[in-house]
């Protein structure tokens, strides 16, 4: 089975969508540059504040929206794979619950940016090993099973987030309702999340026509002769180290991970083939160009980013879904 | 060939006025080679060459400090609900206090931020400190500190005479409210910051350093957290002899007046509820003064029984 040229063409205009974002950002912002200006500091030159507006400012932020972006919409391509369920979204299993709460402690105990992000990433972890560990119990893993736990376990963490917002000093709520809504002007380095990015590419890839079965049921996929179990699990692990990488990055931007995979899925139809890499670069490019208009809408004022992913996907998605058979 | 000539003339006459132009600076340097340095708030000490011409301020209780201290012509930037004085309204903005448009602010080309460290984002902050740009921390949490705050401002902006005078007058007042109600009658208050949640504040916050100044007991002083959140019984039970809040604006007295709800309150019953304008109390800048006059004249009415 060879993949149909009208979804190479698909992914083409998707990396396309993806340089323009990037571009975007990085030229957009509440100082504006000429074009002679921007080509000097592309040049190695120009002036110090533009140079440092671009490179130090513009382009790791533009970076680390587009990964995480990415991460996200890959992260629930694999989770509605792996739960067959069409609210899956990267967070349905407490993963972002965990990582607000080691988050949101390292604020209250008054921890930098670097000690915020790393028990972010530890608390996200320990979610994922908790659901994980919980919904093999004693009888047999199942996605129903998984999904139970994970969203009871994701109640669990919202009851300690609360807590945490109700105990915090008042001076440290706006920061910390930030992280909850998901920020970008906390993102550090854009690295760590486009390695692990294009890591997973890499491992997910080859596996497309196994998830391509997974995702029409375990009896099929069985009697076909994938090894649901253990596809299933590195479904799990790769999907909870996407969104923990993700979430400690931006904190929890909500709304890609759940949409993007399904617009995909209305245009292109579900070949985990081309759905994967399609989710991951428009994943990224909304995150990006929505990044972008958070920094510039009303500047100098500063909007969270979830406020206009939801504004650009929402009517976005509706307009598919309606216009869909 | 003349052609060539006239080319190294002018290279070389631009090369005699570089070098007079960098013996003039070095000579400059010289002159204000003596570093001014200070210790902030967070005991980090910062040195500046010379005194900050470009302030940018991070929060609106930095703003009024700087201008009190005779620096608010030299703040090229300021974050949103910087209302007072009324000159600050017209200095640009760099987005508000908890979200900084850094982009705004590099632009601006400052020498010097003023940092609200509980205030601001810690992370955006300290990309600005490894930019290399002089920080300095601010948390005033006593009448002592935002004296030493102006002083310390007044040093790093070169204007030590204004800050100075500011200073030793915010000092001398205080030291004179004291000293009038020192033998006063003690009133028990209870103070209200906010409203649903029900809040108030304890003895480590400033606003109860002011209610002491006045004679006054803060009754939730000796609760651990700085701004304890609490249900209507507990101050029913308390009872105290004067209820003060602030309010959402400069004029509602909607939370003070709430509180008529429970006539077996001796504040209602006689009332003694009362509200002071939340900037005049809330912010710790030198306006604090003028809020603490008009909650002591609350408490001398509590006294005299009016």
């Amino acid at each position: 089975m060879v993949i149909e040229r009208r979804f190479c063409w698909a992914l083409a205009a998707l990396l396309l969508l993806s340089v323009s974002a990037l571009l975007i950002a990085v030229t957009v912002g509440s100082v504006t540059l000429s074009a002679a200006e921007l080509w000097a500091v592309l040049q190695g030159g120009g002036d110090p504040l533009h140079r440092t507006l671009l490179l130090d400012l513009r382009a790791p932020r533009a970076g680390a929206a587009f990964a995480t972006g990415a991460l996200l919409a890959l992260s629930g391509a694999l989770m509605q794979v792996l739960l067959r369920n069409p609210l899956a979204d990267p967070y349905v299993l407490g993963l972002s619950g965990g990582a607000a709460v080691g988050a949101l402690s390292a604020m209250l105990l008054g921890f930098g940016a670097a000690m915020i992000s790393g028990s972010a990433f530890i608390g996200a972890l320990c979610s994922a090993l908790l659901v994980f560990g919980l919904a093999q119990g004693a009888g047999s893993w199942s996605p129903a099973r998984l999904l139970l736990t994970g969203v009871v376990v994701a109640a669990g963490w919202g009851a300690l987030i609360s807590f945490l917002l109700s105990v915090g000093p008042a001076e440290r709520l706006p920061g910390m309702l930030y992280w909850l809504m998901g920020d970008l002007s906390y993102a550090r380095s854009p690295w760590p999340a486009a390695m692990l990015l294009v890591a997973v590419m890499v491992l997910a890839l080859p596996a497309g026509r196994s998830l391509n079965v997974l995702a029409r049921g375990p009896l099929q996929a069985a009697s076909l002769g994938v090894p649901v179990v253990w596809l299933e699990r590195g479904v799990y692990v790769l999907a909870s180290l996407l969104t923990a990488v993700a979430v400690t990055t931006a904190g929890s931007v909500g709304f890609v991970g759940l949409i993007v995979p399904h617009m995909l899925r209305l245009v292109l139809g579900n070949d985990q083939r081309v759905i994967l890499p399609a989710s991951a670069l428009a994943g990224g490019s909304l995150l990006t160009l929505a990044d972008t208009f958070s920094r510039v809408l009303i500047a100098p004022e500063q909007l969270p980013v979830g406020v206009i992913t939801a504004l650009i996907g929402v009517p976005t998605f509706l307009w598919l879904l309606y216009r869909s058979r | 060939m003349t052609n060539q000539k006239e080319q190294r003339d002018a290279v070389r006459q631009r090369l005699l006025r570089c070098m007079a132009m960098a013996a003039l600076l070095t000579g400059a340097t010289i002159a204000q080679a003596q570093p001014r340095c200070v210790i902030d708030d967070t005991e980090q000490e910062l040195c500046l060459a010379a005194p900050a011409q470009r302030i940018v301020s991070l929060s609106p209780g930095a703003t009024e400090l700087l201008f009190d201290a005779g620096a608010g012509a030299q703040i090229v930037g300021t974050v949103s609900f910087s209302d007072y004085p009324e000159a600050a309204q017209d200095i640009p903005r760099i987005g508000s206090y908890n979200r900084i448009d850094l982009e705004s602010l590099l632009a601006l080309r400052p020498d010097l931020i003023i940092a609200w460290h509980s205030g601001n984002p810690r992370g955006q902050v300290e990309r600005l400190q490894r930019m290399g740009l002089p920080v300095y921390y601010t948390e005033p949490r006593s009448f002592a500190q935002i004296a030493s705050t102006l002083l310390r401002l007044g040093r790093l902006a070169g204007r030590e005479e204004t800050a100075e005078t500011a200073a030793a007058a915010l000092e001398r007042d205080v030291a004179a409210l004291a000293e009038r109600y020192a033998e006063a009658e003690p009133v028990r208050v209870f103070y209200q910051i906010w409203d649903e949640p029900l809040m108030t504040i304890n003895d480590t916050h400033f606003i109860s350093e002011a209610i002491r100044l006045c004679g006054g007991v803060n009754i939730f002083g000796t609760l651990p957290r700085l701004t304890p959140t609490l249900d209507p019984e507990t101050v029913l039970e308390a009872d105290p002899q004067a209820i003060i809040a602030g309010g959402m604006g400069e004029a509602e007295q909607a939370w003070a007046l709430g509180w008529r709800r429970y006539d077996a309150l001796q504040a209602v019953q006689q009332g003694h509820l009362f509200f002071v304008p939340p900037s005049l109390l809330q912010r710790p800048t030198v306006r604090l003064l003028s809020g603490t006059r008009a909650l002591c004249t609350h408490l001398q009415a509590v006294r005299d029984g009016d």
